[in-house]
């Protein structure tokens, strides 16, 4: 039954997508784009180390800002998932996750300007949401405590920290460890809009096709994200955030005024604010509605549906290359790296990279998020291939084994990851506009840049309404596919 | 006195205790036999909620927090008697007032050298005894406890059980052990299919009644 379920969903997802691969638009408009690849190559050979002393500063602001901005995030998240069970607080804190931190960054940047508040508002608003979410999902699946034995005299702070606490720990602080790596790639990214973290300088860079200070960029920022564990451990951690905390600067340029025009002036659409009638806020809306709202979703639902399936795909063509059951430990070895650099480099410096290459269309974009998505998936499938136990005599042949063995046991858990990653894909997608892709924030970043706030906010608002819209279907669908993945292994994915 | 009066419980469609009357005297102490599924966690959970404010539970599961040492964990139970400051101050440092108060109950329990490790790292059998600690301190008169016992070895249940008699006024406590029943209590209830089946004190069983039970424990039937 749940295999022919399976398949149901696979063909109608491969259904959508040649409607939506022809739709596409994957014109490549750079004239060598071959040219450009080796030139990004070669740049290997032009690392110049003594450059380092350069980024030295952007490296330390872009820590400083992710450790301020998860603790602080924390701290609220816990807060909010006190109140998770509250309807009223699920859909607030679903809408402030659906939009992108860069979309907090850009909004945020017309109030503050361009300093450390906004790079840390930007962060922290959507990752408290998330950690709210999560935190209370993890509570609730710990909650394994006998009700009966909770005398009602208990005081709620005593129970909580005895009964409910205790357990559910480890995973909440992993949990979190886990977001503070997402929190170093966001604030990274952040660089790409004018905050003074590693992004700006890779964005400059990259602008100039200086591939050899790219490259170095690159592997200081790996270097960072795979070092966490020896930087951010219980000795090193508190001391550290404090020493952010008390250094970290630049928040000049805030001005109260500023604050009130915004709320009071900027995001109230045009046509109101110039005290016009109804109908004249009609047509405004109607205007961007269907000049810009209708094609940006059409355009963001295409990217969408069409990176979701080459993530797929692409999914489990990579896992094979960790699993035991396919190669050996060297090989092993090497897949482990590749699936490493994919999953550790954000899909939005992958997708500038790509557009660099070939020109602003949906391929490199559809390229780029599939890598990024396609190697988290893949290394987590290869992971649970690893741990089916097959039979001594099952076939040698890797087709057939791959075929008949590995993938008919390990697929629904697949298409369950694959869910998971969808609304990530749609915010991702999304975002991707700002790089010249007509969806949602192609229409966004233009709307900033001609200072219309109000259409923004609208803006904002219908794409958060389609991340939620994806979120509910990819619930709904996990729920048909009977998939009872527990938040253990959902965490990663979020 | 506990009565129960023609109770029905059902879960969906499955009726789980069916038309149960029942009547236990203060000082009884009552060992419930049956087979897993027969009804006797429902009816014990049921016995609790009659009481709850003079009656220790022990759940067949225990109820134990497995990031905590056996102290918290039996510190538990006086939770409600203390302000939540004293608790927080408690639980980053066990105060010694209360380790003084619990090591005499785990000396009892043949396990005071567990004082201080977690639940996660204990064996089946101690957890059980951690549980039955943790009802202890409670200090109230009427024990309900689910197969408290069924993972101590002969020895040490001879202890354990000889120990709660002396500490709860009235005992209700499931077993699938006939034997132990016998030995230990003063009066065996068997249960089958959500009904009681016998009712009778240990002194008056005859060895038919001894056969029966045997019948109404055994899983295989």
């Amino acid at each position: 039954m749940t295999s022919s379920k399976n398949l149901n969903v696979s063909l109608i997802f491969g259904f959508v997508f040649i409607i939506a691969f022809f739709n596409a638009d994957f014109s490549i408009s750079t004239l060598d784009p071959l040219g450009e690849i080796k030139n990004f190559f070669m740049g290997i050979a032009q690392i110049e180390l003594s450059k380092v002393p350069i980024y030295f500063d952007a490296i330390i602001n872009t820590i400083r800002i992710a450790m301020v901005a998860i603790l602080v995030s924390a701290i609220l998240g816990f807060i909010l998932a006190m109140y998770f069970h509250h309807r009223f607080m699920r859909v607030c804190l679903a809408f402030v996750r659906s939009i992108h931190e860069l979309f907090w960054a850009l909004l945020f940047l017309q109030i503050f300007g361009l300093n450390t508040m906004t790079a840390l508002l930007a962060i922290i608003l959507p990752y408290s949401a998330t950690l709210g979410k999560v935190y209370a999902e993890i509570l609730e699946e710990y909650d394994l405590f006998p009700k009966e034995l909770c005398a009602s005299r208990i005081s709620r702070i005593s129970s909580f920290l005895y009964i409910k606490l205790p357990d559910a720990l480890p995973h909440l602080l992993s949990y979190t460890l886990y977001r503070f790596e997402c929190a170093l790639k966001s604030t990274a990214i952040l660089g790409f809009i004018g905050l003074s973290t590693l992004g700006y300088y890779l964005q400059g860079s990259f602008m100039q096709g200086y591939y050899g200070e790219v490259w170095l960029l690159l592997i200081i920022f790996y270097i960072i994200i795979a070092t966490i564990k020896f930087w951010f451990n219980k000795y090193l951690a508190p001391f550290l955030l404090f020493l952010s905390l008390f250094t970290l600067d630049d928040f000049s340029g805030f001005n109260m005024n500023n604050f009130i025009r915004f709320i009071t002036e900027d995001i109230v659409p045009s046509p109101i604010r110039k005290n016009e009638n109804m109908i004249e806020v009609y047509i405004w809306f109607k205007n961007i509605f269907v000049d810009e709202i209708i094609p940006g979703i059409f355009n963001t639902i295409v990217l969408t549906q069409v990176s979701l399936v080459v993530t797929g795909v692409l999914a489990l063509f990579l896992f094979p290359l960790i699993s035991n059951h396919f190669v050996n430990k060297h090989s092993k070895w090497f897949g482990n790296i590749l699936l490493v650099i994919f999953r550790s480099t954000p899909e939005y410096i992958l997708a500038y990279l790509f557009l660099q290459i070939w020109g602003p269309s949906m391929f490199p974009a559809v390229i780029a998020l599939a890598l990024h998505n396609g190697s988290i998936i893949g290394f987590i499938m290869g992971q649970q291939a690893d741990e089916l136990k097959l039979r001594p005599d099952s076939t040698p042949r890797r087709i057939e084994r791959y075929s008949f063995e590995v993938l008919p046991r390990i697929y629904g858990s697949f298409l369950a990851f694959l869910f998971y990653r969808w609304e990530v894909i749609m915010r991702e997608s999304a975002i991707l506009g700002i790089l010249g892709i007509a969806t949602l924030g192609f229409y966004i970043d233009s709307a900033i840049a001609d200072i219309r706030l109000d259409k923004v906010v609208i803006l904002l608002f219908f794409t958060a309404l389609l991340n939620i819209l994806v979120d509910t279907i990819s619930r709904k669908v996990r729920a048909y596919l009977r998939i009872n993945n527990t938040v253990k292994s959902s965490c990663d994915l979020v | 006195m506990i009565t129960l009066d023609k109770e029905t419980i059902s879960y969906k469609d499955k009726i789980v205790l069916d038309k149960i009357s029942l009547s236990i005297k203060q000082g009884e102490k009552v060992a419930l036999l049956g087979k897993s599924g027969s009804g006797k966690s429902t009816l014990l959970k049921r016995l609790y909620e009659l009481n709850p404010q003079i009656s220790s539970y022990i759940p067949q599961e225990l109820g134990l927090v497995n990031s905590l040492s056996v102290f918290h964990n039996i510190y538990i139970a006086k939770l409600d008697e203390y302000s939540t400051f004293y608790n927080i101050r408690n639980l980053i440092k066990p105060v010694q007032k209360e380790i003084d108060i619990i090591h005499p109950i785990l000396e009892e329990l043949y396990i005071p050298e567990l004082i201080f490790k977690k639940i996660g790292e204990l064996s089946g059998g101690q957890k059980q005894r951690t549980a039955i600690g943790r009802a202890i301190l409670q200090g109230n008169p009427i024990l309900l406890a689910d197969e408290p016992i069924s993972a101590l070895d002969e020895v040490v249940t001879k202890k354990v059980l000889s120990s709660i008699t002396s500490k709860f006024v009235t005992i209700v406590c499931a077993l699938h052990n006939v034997d132990v029943a016998l030995e230990y209590y003063d009066r065996v209830i068997g249960i089958k299919d959500g009904q009681i089946v016998l009712d009778k004190l240990c002194a008056q069983i005859t060895t038919a009644d001894t056969q029966h039970l045997y019948h109404v424990c055994d899983d295989k039937f």
